[in-house]
């Protein structure tokens, strides 16, 4: 019986080739679109899943109201990992104080690498499950100890092994190798960590954390810890949220510090916080994009079963005779859904296909390494689940409809009447999700641009930042600046202590006239040399900017807007303030310059002239020189003046691009899902139309004789697609506007939502409807009356 | 002799029909098919329903088939009453007694020859070697073995109906229901066609038709008259 079904499925899909064409086209796209979604969710729901302490290991956040509001941040002071140790040290299996993960120079003999490194506690290995390669899980038990990543080991070591080796860290802290780990996976926290080194290292490396010994408003730090097996993250946080509280004088207490351990499973996708509780993150995309997914395989189930059942008459005759020879209607519904399943078997290859050939695009655009699973059993199950699946879904309904024929009924050539509102149904949902697809990538979009165009504050063309990463680069600053100056490279140069695109550190305890005691005063605060100014060319609102030529301003601070706004400054030139027990005079106020992100509003910031704490050489390009040719004669420069360091620099413009990677990401990946949607809906629309204009070939017939005109005759078979069309643009507008005004709701700087791009839409909707259609009704008009006729 | 048999049996009949009446209400009043008819059909015999265009024929057979429905009266069929039966019911009904011959022939076009007369055993869950010795043994009889792989597009009408008739028999059913089996035929395959069914009655399968043609009709033992639905009485 069932090669019987089969061969009957197979004849047919030959037989009628435009709709299994369709079918299968369609039906592949939107299998495509949802395997591909799938292996993202997969991966994003995977992410740190590498460790095998996954569920029990969290990172230390903590809350602070600042007039009124609750901010949450990931550093925390020294202190607290004593605290929690020692306090607390029955919720914990480990507790891993960690410095941040960043570049850092690495050095073996006179091989000099930038490579990501951390510093962290003795246990982070185990807490890790680092998997050892080389060595001893505890290579951190030695101070002067470093366990390198076994792409690390392999750069400077090759095959060597490269136990024992001696290597410096920064061109200043000698290290031992003790160990080697397998480098964690793309798609992990700590991804691309190179080496870890010992927490007491860096304690030992840095002076200025001494200071923070005793310091619990210093937040500089990152703790690690793993709960005890017996213990719940619910529990944990009960007891440890006051940790910090309890610590701190009376006078800080306002600020109310809670200590909150954050589940690794939730790194990744849920690290946005808002009044102290997490709510959201990436998971939101992640739902988005599984509806997404949904949404398309719908959409090309729905052309299945469009096609098949205005197609039904065709397969009538055989549905009545298989009765009257004693098939039930339920071996018929087996039957109908055994081609269905057979449909979506074949467009489950093409699927995969597209999926293996799109995956290096797919990857790069939304960056991640992800490969078709094909060896892992449970991928050839799932994959079996899903097109069994997806042919019940596709092929359920026409199964039923089909199989319920009266086969008198169509025995005798007329089939129950079948008024297609269910038809019209289906073809109004695809084009309202397909609409709405549309909307909310234009909108994506419409935002990343919005903010692009937001002015940053300061000149971007031809900003490199070069990081000073050790000890070398500091003291160089008139050599280089003279230097290259003279060789006409750059226009100018400056240091400062933040790099343009962040900033790296904040205060508090600014102090001025006219202040209200209650407001926490909390500031970014930049160091910067005197020509920083000129280098970035930030804009000079009020005031003047720093000079050489006044030893005084030593003592004088630059402010943004965002500082006047923030202090309620009405004349903020020459206006004294104290900060850290000392005086300082404002003297100039700038244009706020977005260093953070893009989308949110610019922070009260101030400037001070520093030659010592900085951290990062900021040059402003010749604009008349080649960038290739300057760079190659600057990095010269750099190796004579300081030898020995890679040479490594960015471009202000492409690290401030960065900042709208995720959004970008989103937006790509929309605009990708919504074409094949479209095209999925245009696919089912023009195979409807095929089918509407054969159906009445000979009413287009009659009309031609008695004198129609071609417009009138498209226009009659057109007319019906378009009515659909605009319902569908009706249900999607309000649909789409309600949802990407909650989506908009996240960005401080926010970009409208006009209502020509609604007018747009729909008219790009009705527009790419009329040429599908057309294609089918032209033709059916176009035909010769007497051929169509003749056939009666 | 096998007519001896079956007068001498005088078992249950295999159909009886008690008053059936069928309508369509048209506005407010019925517009009447079928009036109270009665119907007797022993098993063995060879009937021929005929009468002019609207008097009622296609839907008699329909009912007998259990494809159409009635408004009032009873159907047995061989002492079971058969009204209302469930789908279910009425597909066993056809796996085990009764075979379909239509006049537009109704195979199914995308399925061969020997495909169209083997789907009913299979419907009936045959075994392999069973179905293809039937099917062969069919195909021999009506002389079609060349064309068994072939479909049905590509032969005559008159060889479509043979395929027809042989799908029909493959079950072995008691009843065949011919709907105007040569309507779509030529005179000579029409003859070849009414020889299979004397010969199939000869052979013990009861056969009613619906026919136009006396010439036709006279093939069968009993002729059934209708008439604006009512059955014209034995003359």
């Amino acid at each position: 019986m069932l090669a019987n079904y089969l061969k009957i499925a197979w004849r047919n899909l030959f037989k009628n080739k435009k709709s299994s064409f369709i079918n299968i086209t369609g039906l592949a796209a939107g299998m495509a679109v949802f395997i591909m979604i799938a292996l993202w969710v997969r991966d994003e729901l995977s992410f740190d899943r590498y460790h095998q302490n996954y569920d029990r290991i969290g990172q230390a956040w903590q809350t602070q109201i600042i007039n009124g509001e609750v901010f949450a941040d990931v550093s925390v002071p020294f202190l607290i990992g004593d605290e929690l140790a020692t306090s607390y040290a029955s919720d914990f299996n480990y507790i891993v104080m960690s410095s941040w993960q960043g570049e850092n120079i690495l050095s073996s003999g006179e091989k000099h690498l930038s490579v990501e490194g951390i510093f962290m506690d003795t246990d982070a290995p185990r807490m890790l499950s680092l998997a050892i390669v080389e060595g001893s899980m505890d290579g951190l038990n030695d101070k002067n100890s470093v366990m390198l990543s076994q792409s690390a080991a392999r750069a400077f070591f090759g095959t060597k092994s490269p136990i024992n080796e001696r290597m410096t860290i920064n061109r200043q802290l000698d290290v031992k190798v003790t160990a080697v780990y397998e480098d964690l996976p793309f798609n992990t926290s700590f991804q691309g960590l190179k080496f870890i080194a010992p927490w007491e290292l860096y304690i030992s490396a840095e002076p200025w954390i001494e200071r923070t010994k005793s310091q619990w408003n210093n937040n500089s730090f990152q703790l690690f810890a793993q709960i005890n097996d017996s213990a719940d993250f619910a529990t944990v946080n009960q007891h440890i949220r006051d940790a910090k509280l309890k610590r701190i004088p009376d006078e800080d207490r306002k600020y109310n510090p809670q200590i909150i351990l954050h589940p690794m499973k939730d790194w990744h996708l849920r690290s946005d916080w808002k009044n102290g509780q997490v709510t959201g993150g990436r998971i939101g995309y992640v739902r988005l994009f599984s509806m997404i997914g949904v949404f398309v395989l719908f959409l090309a189930c729905i052309n299945f079963m469009n096609l098949s059942t205005a197609r039904s008459e065709r397969r009538a005759k055989e549905v009545g005779i298989r009765k009257t020879i004693g098939s039930s209607q339920s071996s018929l519904v087996l039957q109908f859904l055994l081609e269905a399943i057979l449909t979506a078997g074949i467009a489950l290859l093409l699927s995969l296909i597209i999926v293996q050939l799109t995956l290096p695009w797919f990857n790069e655009v939304a960056g991640k390494k992800i490969s078709i699973p094909w060896t892992s059993p449970w991928f050839g199950w799932t994959i079996l689940g899903f097109t069994l699946l997806t042919g019940v879904i596709a092929g359920g309904y026409p199964a039923f409809f089909l199989s319920a024929f009266n086969p008198l009924a169509v025995l005798k050539g007329t089939p129950g009447r079948y008024t297609g509102l269910p038809r019209k149904v289906l073809v109004v949902m695809q084009f309202t999700i397909s609409t709405v697809l549309i909307i909310g990538t234009l909108t994506v979009y419409r935002q990343i641009q919005h903010t692009k165009n937001r002015p940053v504050g300061y000149d971007r063309t031809g900003l490199m930042m070069v990081e000073m990463k050790t000890a070398d680069f500091y003291g160089k600053f008139d050599v280089l600046r003279t230097r290259l100056k003279q060789q006409g490279l750059i226009s100018e140069l400056s240091e400062s202590s933040s790099p343009l695109t962040a900033v790296w550190s904040n205060t508090s305890g600014l102090d001025w006239e006219g202040k209200d005691p209650n407001l926490s005063t909390d500031f970014a605060n930049i160091r910067v040399t005197h020509e920083f100014g000129e280098t970035v060319g930030w804009q000079l609102k009020e005031g003047r900017d720093f000079s050489r030529e006044l030893a005084s301003d030593s003592a004088s601070l630059i402010i943004n807007e965002a500082a006047v706004k923030f202090m309620g400054l009405q004349d903020p030139v020459n206006m004294p303030v104290t900060w850290m027990g000392q005086n300082f005079r404002i003297i100039g106020v700038v244009e706020d310059m977005i260093m953070n992100s893009p989308f949110e509003p610019v922070k009260q910031t101030f400037y001070q002239i520093d030659y010592e704490n900085v951290n990062w050489i900021n040059l402003k390009l010749h604009p008349g020189k080649g960038i290739q040719e300057s760079i190659r004669q600057i990095e010269a420069v750099f190796r004579e003046v300081i030898p020995g360091i890679p040479f490594e620099y960015k471009f202000t413009d492409t690290e401030y691009a960065a900042k709208f990677i995720q959004e970008e990401q989103i937006g790509t990946l929309a605009t990708f899902f919504a074409i094949l949607a479209v095209f999925i809906s245009c696919l089912g629309v023009f195979g409807l139309a095929a089918f509407v204009a054969e159906q009445r070939t000979k009413e287009i017939g009659i009309r031609k004789i008695t004198g129609a005109s071609l417009f009138q005759l498209w226009q009659l078979l057109s007319g019906d697609f378009i009515l659909l069309v605009l319902i569908s643009c009706l249900i999607a507008i309000p649909l789409s506007y309600y949802g990407l005004s909650q989506w908009l709701q996240q960005y401080h700087y926010r970009s409208e939502i006009p209502w020509w791009l609604f007018a747009l839409t729909t008219a790009g909707a009705l527009l790419i409807t009329l040429m599908t259609v057309s294609f089918q009704t032209l033709r059916a008009a176009l035909a010769n009356p007497v051929k169509s006729l003749r056939n009666e | 002799m096998n007519e001896l048999n079956q007068t001498d049996q005088k078992s249950t009949p295999m159909i009886q029909l008690q008053n059936v009446s069928k309508w369509y209400p048209v506005n407010g009043s019925r517009s009447f098919v079928l009036r109270k008819v009665n119907l007797e059909v022993q098993p063995g015999e060879f009937i021929s329903i005929m009468g002019p265009s609207g008097s009622g024929k296609s839907t008699l057979l329909n009912i007998i088939g259990l494809l159409d429905g009635f408004n009032e009266g009873a159907y047995l069929f061989q002492g079971k009453d058969v009204a209302g039966l469930k789908e279910k019911q009425i597909s066993a009904l056809y796996k085990q007694h009764i075979g379909f011959v239509f006049q537009a022939y109704h195979l199914i076009d995308e399925l061969t020859v020997y495909e169209n007369i083997e789907t009913p055993l299979l419907y009936k869950d045959v075994k392999s070697a069973e179905r293809k010795a039937r099917v062969a043994d069919l195909l021999d009889r009506f002389n079609i073995v060349g064309k068994k792989d072939l479909f049905p597009a590509q032969l005559s009408g008159g060889q479509q109906q043979l395929v027809g008739i042989a799908r029909a028999l493959a079950g072995q059913p008691d009843l065949i229901l011919a709907d105007e089996p040569t309507g779509n035929l030529n005179s000579r395959q029409g003859e070849e066609i009414m020889e299979i069914f004397r010969q199939l009655n000869h052979d013990g399968v009861t056969i009613i038709q619906v026919t136009h043609s006396e010439k036709n009709a006279a093939y069968g033992n009993r002729i059934i008259e209708l008439l604006d639905g009512w059955v014209k009485p034995v003359s």
